[in-house]
This record gives C-alpha cells, structure tokens and sequence, in this order.
C-alpha cells in the first residue's frame, strides 16, 4: 500500500515540479521561437498522456476527458503551427521544452506501471497537477516574454481552455475520492 | 322634430365638452404611452418568434442565462478554437451534437432548461421560458 502510495505521489509531484523547478533553477529568457516550442511540446505531452488513458482505462469519465484532451490539444497546435507558419517562425528546442519532455517521459513510465484498478486515479491527479503547472507557466512566463502580439494572445486565449480542463479534471478527481 | 333638435344639441354640447376636457390636459399627459408591459406583448405578439443568440467563447456559454418566449429561437455561436456541444442536463432530453469552431446551432425552444457542453462539462447554461 505504502508503494502505490509513493507512486502515486510521484506521480503527482514529478509534473507539478516541472514548471516550476525550469523557471526557478534556469531562470529562462525565452524568444518567441522557443516560446513557441514549449507551447507545441506541452500541448503534445498532454495528448500523449490521454493515448496512454485511452489504452489503459474503462472508465467512461476518464475515457471521456482524456478524448477531449487529446482533441483541445491537438487545435491548440494546429494554431500555434499555423501563426508561427503565418510569421515564418520556426519553433526552437530549448531548455525548458527538453526538460518538459524529460519529466513526462518518467511520468509516462509511472503511469505504465500503474495496474488498472490504480490507473484511472493516477491519471487524473497528474492532469490536475500538470494543467496547474501549465496555467502557472503560461500566465507567469511565457506570456509575460512573449514579444509578438499574435503570440501573446494566442497564449492568452488558451488560458480558459486549460482552466476549464483544470475543472473538468478536478471534477473526475472528486468522483475517485467519493468511492 | 323638437326631438331631433335636442338631440343634435346633446351630441354638439357633449363634443364641445370632450374638445374642452382633452385641451385642458398637459402635453405630457397626451404623450402618455400604455404600460410597458402591453406594449412588449403586442409587440411580441406582432413580430412573432424572437431569435436570441448565445456565443460561445472563452469556454463560457454568454449569456449563461437567456429568457425567452415560448417558440422563440436561441442560435448558438462557437466562437472558440474548440469543438462544443450544448445538451439538456438533467436527462440529456435534447442535444445539438458537435458544434466546430466557428459553426453555429440553433434550437426553437418549447420549456426552461440547464444545459451543459457534455465535452467541456464544467460549461453550463440556462434558458428560462417566460
């Protein structure tokens, strides 16, 4: 019991670190193409976690939320791809997409191991420990070092959505507390 | 014939007096409309069905809360990067389906009702039928 309970913390802690320990031990200045990266690589990072939901649950919430997920995701990269097409900018690797890429590699082996009874929970703390991490990084970085307008608002408007996948997951978080 | 001369000195003195009585009224007294609530019926009841419009943006349903008549038309507009939906709440009585970004769905309303967007569940909204 204590080592599914470590797992899950682990879980839990390895994405709401992710941001936050970036930004606090680097101290990033991003440019637009890297802010543009870390915008692809952390709509990707959430589609990926939803596959592996869509291969490992049979709850019909946690199916449901993980579909839209995968698809919300998917437009905000279809717009992030088609404003830095618009503004012949390409999107460059950097410090905090390599290690936003990094942290969800363990995170995914994490949510592997999980058996199917402990999955579901398991994937749901982390979507609401990494929207968290998401919303804060995109109000308290890459907004505020975005240079180009259309950039800038692109981030903007994506906050509502991730603020209201935040509800939808603590939604689903409360259902697994209630059993 | 004397008859008849009365009467025709009743109706002149009873014009006279309706003349003098409408004369010794303010102009604002004469501007007087009817009561607000008469007039939104007969126009209501003249124009016929009222369309209203909810947008959908910034993952909230605005209005949250419409009111309408009865065989009134609601259209709502998916003003956001994602797809929505709207469905009746409680029994999912009714729903629109899929509304992509930038399409619209329109519904003639019959009865009040919750509705949410059964993917972004935590978007709700409301339509009161007066």
């Amino acid at each position: 019991m204590k080592k599914v309970m470590k797992l899950i913390m682990a879980v839990v802690v390895c994405s709401s670190v992710v941001f936050g320990s970036v930004y606090a031990q680097t101290n990033p200045k991003l440019s637009d193409p890297e802010i543009a990266s870390v915008a692809v690589v952390a709509n990707q990072i959430d589609i990926n976690y939803a596959k592996i939901a869509e291969t490992r649950s049979k709850n019909a919430d946690v199916l449901q939320f993980a579909q839209t997920m995968s698809n919300d995701h998917a437009a905000v990269i279809k717009q992030a791809v088609a404003l830095v097409t618009k503004l012949g900018v390409t999107p460059k690797d950097n410090a905090v997409s390599q290690k936003l890429l990094s942290d969800a590699e363990k995170t995914k082996k994490v949510l592997l191991s999980k058996s199917a009874k402990s999955f579901d929970k398991a994937y749901i703390d982390n979507e609401v420990a990494y929207h968290k991490a998401v919303i804060g990084a995109i109000e308290g970085l890459l907004i505020p070092e975005s240079q180009n307008a259309e950039l800038k608002k692109l981030l903007q408007d994506i906050v509502p959505a991730l603020k209201a996948h935040l509800a939808h997951a603590e939604m689903v978080q409360k259902m697994f507390l209630k059993k | 014939m004397i008859d008849h001369i009365r009467l025709r000195g009743i109706i002149i003195a009873y014009l006279f007096f309706c003349i003098l009585l409408k004369s010794c009224t303010t102009p604002e007294e004469n501007n007087i409309n009817p009561p607000v609530s008469d007039s939104t019926i007969l126009s209501h009841e003249k124009s016929g069905p009222v369309i209203d419009t909810v947008e959908i943006k910034g993952m909230m349903f605005q209005p949250v809360e419409v009111t309408v008549h009865k065989g009134d038309t609601i259209i709502w507009v998916n003003h956001d990067l994602f797809t929505h939906c709207v469905t009746e709440e409680k029994t999912k009585a009714w729903t629109s389906s899929k509304i992509e970004s930038g399409a619209t769905w329109k519904m003639v309303v019959e009865n009040s009702a919750d509705y949410f967007c059964a993917i972004h569940q935590v978007m709700k909204g409301k339509i009161v039928v007066e």
